[in-house]
């Protein structure tokens, strides 16, 4: 992995809702290998400023890059396609569908992938793998979710609020597969819960009403929860 | 306050109007009469697809209905028009009576389905269940025992096109009334969050079965006043492929206004009267025409004559203002 | 006995030809949210077709071919020009919008080939006899052309990636997009595979009712009444369904004649009154009650 390069680059960014304005002018970069943190109280903009990047939204202005390529008109497979995921808030699986079945799906759309790293990572999804994944509990879903974007190798993956109403050892074992994905993937992700961000975050965006507030980049600053003020 | 004034003239303007076209025009007689019916058919509607956000695909089911109950009154009870007009009225409050209990109570879609479900059952039963009645597709006909009427013969067409303007203009104030009473705004309330008005305290459920009372009504009545016209119905009046001919009107003139129906009708009727001039194939023109108006001129007739109406206010307004300051200087 | 046997058979090919008509409303409605009332012109033009190349060549296999192929253009062409610009609009308006593209259609139909309704010969008159019954050919083979459509259809859905990617898109559009999967493609496919099927139920039907310009209107509603009863979107409710239908109309039509016509709504009505989300439908969509 090329450390410090430039992966994702926005720029001047402006996203609405029919008339209704709710990002402004959000300006955000990735270097290849960080764990980026965005923060932000709930109604921020947060999930509208990913789903904008994934290509789901439309941008009123301002620039998308990945990878020196531009996103703005890009739409959501392609984006996909091209290396950078994007898992929901909702934690929707496809319930109807087994857990095979789930990452067949998400093996369908990448010719490159590979499902032997992701059971390493979670061993748990093979042995139930034949089950609904309807039935999971929260913490199952959000893992095979994570396993669905890894199973194509993406270099960028965005989380919207992960750990958002699980259980606390469900996050501890969050935070350590994150930690786990950084060694190959750069990740971005929105999150409320504070130890978990000072644990591993390189960086952390604070938005307040649709606009990018602060960035805090250094580790003390963030390991005193520097950025607690806008939650 | 001036316009104010001219506002609570709408109705009698449109009358007016009417009549002025009438004597303009004196071979196209029957033309402004079907107009006038048509306005009341259109009414209907637009109480269900403007103020309740209710797509009904079974309107010439209620039509025809109204239509079947003047003519088989006038053809084996009575010769009096003015009770067949009546009857007709009856058998709509009789219809929303038994079907607004379970219509009221469904999703759009469902709503729509059942309706033209409605209209097909309608046209067999004019068609065939009651055939020894209606004779089937021969239609009925019943002129020669309708009975000269007091004051004003009606069964002369001259005669039958004021009787009908007086019908349409007591139906405009009422359909005005209507409209800037609670009912009207509390229909196109719950039409767009009816769970919010529930909490409010309204009884959405009734609200909408009165509305839907009205709709029905207004449609049995049109279709009584067509049929009397004719002295003549059969069963293609119900038919399901006229369905989208009341939307459209509907559409044409402007859902959701009081006098949207007038012009949607005049519309309608017009481009009908022009197009069949030179083309038979209606459907194709009337499904055209659908999506046009969908698309591209939403607002409709009505929507555009008012929003010339505000532009020439506000250019007077700007003109006003500027002849001030340019005095001031 | 005879005669019931007969209906309960007659009833069957019936059913088979409802299967396939129907299909494009439930998977219309499974995938996009949309009442696609125009899917009743596949089915017309399907007959028209069968019509014209069995006057031009006088076969029908090759008119059903073509009927079926069709349906499929119609289908693909209404899909991408019509359909993708309206799925996220509401349903009233979507349902005013294919039912005006129905009437367009019903127009070029008498355009090109006028008011008059086409007779159109069985392709076979051959008979079966099974026990002191007598059973034309044709109605078993269209039986057996409907249950070829529902296994290939079960097939598609079930087996190939193609199809697990669509129950997926039915139950959340955007986070199989999110995977990298053109959801567009894979439902423009399904359509047009419903169309051809609505197509090849308009040639297999030619024979047994006059070729009409509303012969599409005759069946919208009895299509529908199929995929409601069904429960929208799933494919094994249509079919169960349409089975349910078949007997109504056949059988319900032997004990009492308008119970052919009147039978398939009193069905609905009961359904719309017990289940507003029909046999097999799921929870939530725009179909039953008001909250
Ligand atoms: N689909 C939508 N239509 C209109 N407004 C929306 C929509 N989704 C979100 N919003 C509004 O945009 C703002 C930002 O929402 P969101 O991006 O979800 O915030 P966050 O994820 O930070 O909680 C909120 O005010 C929300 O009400
Ligand atoms: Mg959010």
């Amino acid at each position: 992995m090329n450390q410090g390069n430039k992966l994702l680059n926005v720029e001047k960014l402006n996203v609405c809702y029919g008339k209704l304005a709710v990002v402004f002018d959000v300006s955000v970069n990735i270097n290849a290998g960080e764990v980026v943190f965005l923060v932000g109280r709930n109604g921020a903009g947060k999930t509208t400023l990913l789903r904008t990047i994934a290509g789901f939204l439309q941008p009123a202005s301002g620039e998308i890059e990945f990878n020196g390529k531009n996103l703005n008109k890009t739409g959501a497979y392609k984006t996909a396609r091209m290396g950078l995921k994007y898992i929901h808030q909702d934690k929707q699986v496809f319930g109807d569908l087994t857990i095979r079945e789930n990452l067949e799906l998400s093996s369908y759309a990448t010719k490159d992938y590979d499902w032997d790293p992701v059971f390493k990572m979670f061993p748990k999804l093979n042995t139930i793998i034949e089950r609904k994944a309807g039935n999971l509990s929260g913490g199952e879903k959000q893992m095979l979710l994570i396993a669905m974007a890894m199973i194509g190798k993406p270099a960028l993956v965005m989380l919207d609020e992960p750990t958002e109403g699980l259980a606390p050892h469900v996050i501890k074992d969050l935070a350590a597969i994150f930690k786990e994905i950084s060694r190959t993937t750069t990740l971005f992700i929105v999150e409320q819960n504070l130890p978990l961000i000072a644990s591993i975050a390189d960086r952390v965006y604070c938005m307040k009403e649709g606009k990018v507030v602060n960035e805090i980049t250094t580790r003390e600053q963030i390991s005193s929860m520097h950025f607690e003020q806008y939650l | 306050m001036k316009l104010k004034n001219l506002e609570f003239l709408g109705p009698v303007f449109i009358i007016a109007g009417l009549l002025v076209s009438r004597y303009l025009f004196p071979n196209k007689i029957t033309f402004f009469t079907e107009i006038s019916i048509y306005t009341i058919y259109v009414m209907g509607n637009n109480i269900l697809m403007g103020y309740m956000g209710y797509t009904s695909f079974g309107q010439p089911f209620y039509l025809s209905c109204g239509a079947y109950s003047a003519a088989i009154y006038l053809a084996y009870i009575g010769g009096n028009v003015f009770v067949a007009i009546f009857v007709a009225f009856l058998v709509g409050l009789l219809l929303s009576f038994i079907l607004g209990p379970s219509l009221m109570r469904l999703k759009g879609s469902y709503f729509t389905l059942i309706n033209a479900s409605l209209c097909a059952i309608g046209v067999f039963m004019f068609e065939r269940l009651l055939i020894d009645i209606t004779n089937g597709n021969d239609g009925l006909w019943y002129r020669s025992n309708m009975h000269k009427t007091p004051l004003l013969d009606i069964r002369m067409p001259q005669n039958y096109f004021f009787f009908i303007l007086i019908v349409l203009l007591a139906a405009l104030y009422l359909y005005r009334k209507i409209d800037r009473s609670a009912l009207g705004t509390v229909l196109k309330a719950a039409s767009t969050n009816p769970r919010k008005m529930r909490f409010l305290g309204y009884n959405v459920f009734r609200i909408r079965w009165m509305a839907f009372t009205i709709s029905v009504v207004f449609s049995t009545i049109a279709g009584a006043l067509y049929s009397v016209n004719f002295g003549f119905v059969n069963p293609s009046l119900g038919e399901n492929s006229r369905a989208i001919e009341v939307l459209l009107a509907t559409l044409i003139g402007g859902i959701g206004t009081v006098y949207g129906p007038f012009f949607g009708a005049l519309g309608f009727l017009g481009m009908k009267d022009f197009v069949s001039s030179f083309l038979s194939r209606w459907e194709f023109v009337v499904g055209i025409m659908t999506l046009i108006v969908l698309f591209k001129f939403n607002r409709g007739l009505w929507g555009m004559i008012q929003d010339a109406g505000s532009f020439l206010a506000d250019t007077g307004r700007k003109f006003k203002n500027n002849s001030v300051k340019t005095a001031e200087k | 006995m005879e005669t019931w046997f007969t209906a309960v058979i007659y009833g069957l090919s019936t059913s088979g030809i409802l299967f396939l008509v129907s299909l494009a409303l439930s998977i219309g409605y499974g995938l996009m949210r949309i009442v696609n009332m125009e899917a009743m012109l596949y089915y017309s033009f399907g007959a028209y077709v069968t019509y014209s190349i069995v006057s031009m060549t006088g076969s029908f296999i090759l008119g059903a071919i073509g009927a079926t192929v069709i349906g499929g253009i119609l289908g693909f062409v209404v899909e991408t020009t019509l359909l993708r610009k309206v799925y996220h609009r509401n349903m009233m308006f979507t349902m005013v919008v294919t039912f005006s593209v129905f009437m367009i259609g019903i127009g070029v139909i008498q355009f090109i080939y006028g008011l008059d309704p086409k007779p159109l010969a069985s392709p076979t008159s051959a008979i079966i006899r099974f026990m002191n019954v007598q059973i034309p050919l044709y109605r078993l083979i269209i039986i057996g052309l409907a249950v070829v459509a529902y296994i290939l259809i079960q097939l598609l859905m079930n087996k190939t990636i193609t199809g697990k990617a669509l129950r997926a898109g039915i139950e959340n559009r955007e986070n199989v997009e999110g995977l990298g999967v053109n959801i567009n493609r894979i439902f423009t496919t399904t359509f047009v595979i419903a169309s051809a099927f609505a197509g090849l139920g308009g040639a297999l039907n030619a024979p047994l009712v006059m070729v009409g310009p509303y012969m599409g209107f005759d069946m919208l509603l009895t299509a529908f009444i199929t995929v409601i009863l069904g429960g929208l979107g799933s494919i094994k409710g249509t079919m169960v369904a349409a089975l349910i239908l078949g007997q109504v109309v056949s059988v319900g039509g032997t004990i009492w004649a308008p119970l052919a016509f009147v039978g398939p709504f009193i069905v609905m009505f009961i359904t719309i009154l017990i289940r507003p989300t029909g046999l097999y439908g799921v929870k939530g969509t725009a179909f039953g009650f008001n909250d």
